[in-house]
């Protein structure tokens, strides 16, 4: 039945899936692309002064690419389950409906994950070639809240599509805009780098609210 | 024990009351069909049945289960097809048909693939992209595969022209009676019902009507038809007479009552008629006969 259910979800989410890893390579490309040209135009030293004194943010460009994924992968993974009510075919599947939207969301958040990484080792690596592991470290840290977001982003996002009731669709909203913009008022490097840890387990707190979500769809609450 | 059964089932929409004490049962390898005017409660039924709707009280039981906690094996048994055939829209009729079959142990691809075989379609067609008529054989060959104890089908005929419904009606009777399946269907065609179903409950708003083997029910309620002496005289509802529609002299009246009864009655009653004769019906006119045209 696992087989079954990552072949359905993979079908939904694919080609977000895809265009995301498109979309990572491009713009970390497009990231270190510059910072080659900047170091070489604008002399090393100055450039990497720029960055250690003037506060200079050289990945600004990855800011908003990782909620723009979540929120994009969450919206081709649930809402075609939504339409037509469509939700009611997995809901009558053979398998324990808690479980498997468990099912489905794991596997969501697995692709998620695993576009996220991708981004996340190919920053690393760009970072590691041009800057000492004092300024990647420094700005691994301000790209991580970042990606923590993205994950909240998904979480909240499939909860919000699976609602079947509005003003519960307008709470989720408000909290996911209060949550997620938590993760974007610091513009230091690495400001984050001791709330992580708690960033991080409200995240995962947030991945089991689609649990609420089904519960009232099942009911048919309205 | 009964393939479903529903205990005084109430059920409201805010404060509308849908039904009341509703209960019904279906007996393993009949076809019941629930018949009911828009907004009776038949989609409510079968929310309730499959679990997507909590009722205000009572109970649904699907083969001795609650429908509100069905567990992953009796739902395996269930086959479900839902209003206007929804299906997974965003895959082809191969993907559509792998997905499903890794969900069924006792999946049978052979049936599915015949009735996919009778359509135009490409199998890397997708069901989005299908007419209605074609979604419907899709799902219904969907079913037939999992090839479930029971099917619940809500409102078959919806979207199809004369030709799918009649494919669709004839593949399922010929299905449901070779393999025994239990069907508990609603359709707002009625003529349809007529060819499928052994067991008949029409429901009204808030309350059952009639539930009964089909032929006894259409043996037993009886249209006659006559004109009146006089235009004027006025043919009251009773325990005799279940519906009346007059239009000036001419009378339709809708009874339980024997021929013989009818006629005593009116005597009985000082309204003198002429033509009296009795009507045969369909299924669709003794469904207006007996919930009204209104």
């Amino acid at each position: 039945m696992w087989k079954s259910i990552i072949y359905k979800e993979w079908l939904k989410i694919r080609w977000t899936a895809i265009f995301s890893i498109v979309v990572v390579l491009l713009v970390c490309g497009f990231v270190f692309l510059k910072v080659s040209h900047d170091i070489r135009t604008t002399d090393a030293n100055n450039f990497w002064y720029s960055i250690l004194f003037m506060k200079y943010n050289f990945f600004t460009l990855l800011k908003f690419i990782p909620i723009i994924i979540g929120i994009a992968l969450a919206l081709s993974q649930y809402f075609p389950e939504t339409v037509d009510k469509r939700m009611k075919l997995t809901f009558h599947l053979p398998v324990e409906e808690n479980k498997i939207l468990l099912q489905m969301h794991l596997f969501g958040t697995a692709v998620l994950v695993a576009v996220y990484l991708l981004l996340f080792l190919l920053f690393f690596a760009g970072c590691r070639y041009y800057f000492p592991i004092e300024m990647t470290v420094a700005a691994v840290l301000t790209v991580l809240p970042w990606i923590i977001s993205g994950l909240v982003g998904y979480f909240m996002v499939s909860t919000i599509i699976l609602e079947p009731i509005w003003k519960f669709r307008i709470f989720y909203a408000l909290v996911a805009f209060g949550f997620i913009t938590l993760f974007y008022i610091r513009a230091e490097q690495a400001a984050y780098a001791h709330a992580m840890l708690p960033l991080f387990i409200s995240a995962m707190m947030a991945s089991i609210s689609i649990l609420f979500s089904g519960y009232r769809f099942r009911k048919g609450e309205m | 024990m009964y393939a479903i059964e529903c205990k005084n089932l109430t059920h409201y929409y805010g404060k509308k009351l849908v039904y009341e004490n509703l209960s019904f049962h279906v007996g393993e390898g009949s076809i019941l069909g629930l018949l009911g005017k828009n907004g009776a409660g038949k989609s409510t039924t079968i929310n309730i049945l499959n679990g997507f709707l909590q009722p205000h009280s009572g109970n649904c039981y699907i083969y001795g289960e609650d429908s509100q906690h069905l567990t992953p094996a009796n739902k395996a048994r269930i086959g479900f097809l839902i209003e206007g055939h929804i299906q997974y829209a965003f895959m082809n009729i191969t993907q559509i048909e792998k997905f499903y079959s890794g969900m069924y142990p006792n999946w049978k691809r052979e049936p599915y693939w015949e009735l996919m075989a009778k359509l135009k379609v490409q199998p890397l067609q997708k069901i989005s992209t299908m007419s209605c008529g074609q979604r419907s054989q899709v799902a219904l060959g969907l079913i037939l595969a999992q090839d479930p104890d029971l099917l619940i089908l809500d409102d078959f005929s919806m979207g199809l022209d004369p030709g799918y419904r009649r494919l669709f009606i004839d593949y399922l009777r010929e299905y449901a009676k070779a393999e025994k399946k239990t069907i508990f269907t609603t359709s707002h065609i009625i003529q349809d019902m007529e060819r499928l179903i052994d067991d008949v409950l029409i429901m009204d708003y808030n309350r059952i009507l009639a539930q009964q083997p089909i032929s006894e029910f259409m043996k037993n309620f009886k249209q006659f038809r006559f004109t009146l002496d006089n235009p004027q005289a006025v043919i009251p509802k009773n325990e005799l007479i279940w519906n009346v529609e007059q239009i000036h002299d001419k009378v339709e009246c809708y009874t339980y009552a024997s021929e013989e009864n009818l006629k005593q009655y009116l005597s009985g009653s000082q309204i003198n008629y002429t033509g009296f004769t009795e009507v045969t019906m369909s299924l669709e006119d003794a469904f207006i006969g007996l919930t009204g045209k209104y």
